[in-house]
């Protein structure tokens, strides 16, 4: 997603051969709206700052992280994100502590009984 | 302090919107509506970047 036309996305994605294998939509936010909506529009340039936001199917935020225009996003946290999102999705009473990376790694359930035992609860 | 952001704060319900698109899969345009992705029950990630023909 960028404030660039479907115009633009599309001479870009046949030019550059590192997007050879995109598949997903490239969206245009040529009104900067939807950048304005999520905060990541710099009024100063018209572009859209590195923003990174998950939706879950109800359509509440769950996820936001923004970068400044010269560090790139790790995909490795967004997917790790992600996945954390569907775990959570299916196990409501459940909250995914900060080294959590994928389906099998440690969860926790909070309660009156975990208040002060963390490090034992994830030993 | 003054509120000086507007915008969408992680845990809000996203207004629905639409977009247009170029589906680099089909080779075609398309378009994108939020209302579309939770009617099929789906995950919707957007990644925002500065401009095309950019670097990183």
């Amino acid at each position: 997603m960028s404030t660039d036309t479907k115009f633009v996305h599309l001479a870009w994605q046949r030019e550059e051969k590192m997007l050879e294998n995109v598949r997903y939509p490239m969206g245009s936010d040529a009104t900067g709206n939807l950048s304005r909506l999520f905060g990541v529009y710099d009024e100063e340039t018209g572009l859209a700052l590195r923003g990174t936001f998950i939706i879950s199917p109800e359509g509440k935020l769950l996820n936001s992280e923004v970068n400044f225009y010269n560090l790139g996003r790790n995909i490795d946290e967004l997917m790790r994100k992600f996945k954390a999102n569907l775990h959570l999705a299916k196990n409501t009473n459940k909250v995914c502590p900060s080294k959590w990376k994928d389906e099998g790694d440690k969860t926790l359930t909070p309660s009156a009984k975990l208040v002060g035992k963390v490090y034992e609860a994830l030993k | 302090m003054e509120e000086v952001c507007c915008c969408l704060k992680v845990g809000q319900d996203v207004p629905d919107f639409s977009i247009e698109t170029f589906e680099a899969s089909k080779g075609d345009f398309g378009e994108i509506s939020l209302e579309t992705q939770k009617a099929d029950r789906k995950w919707t990630i957007l990644f925002f970047y500065p401009a095309d023909f950019t670097f990183v």
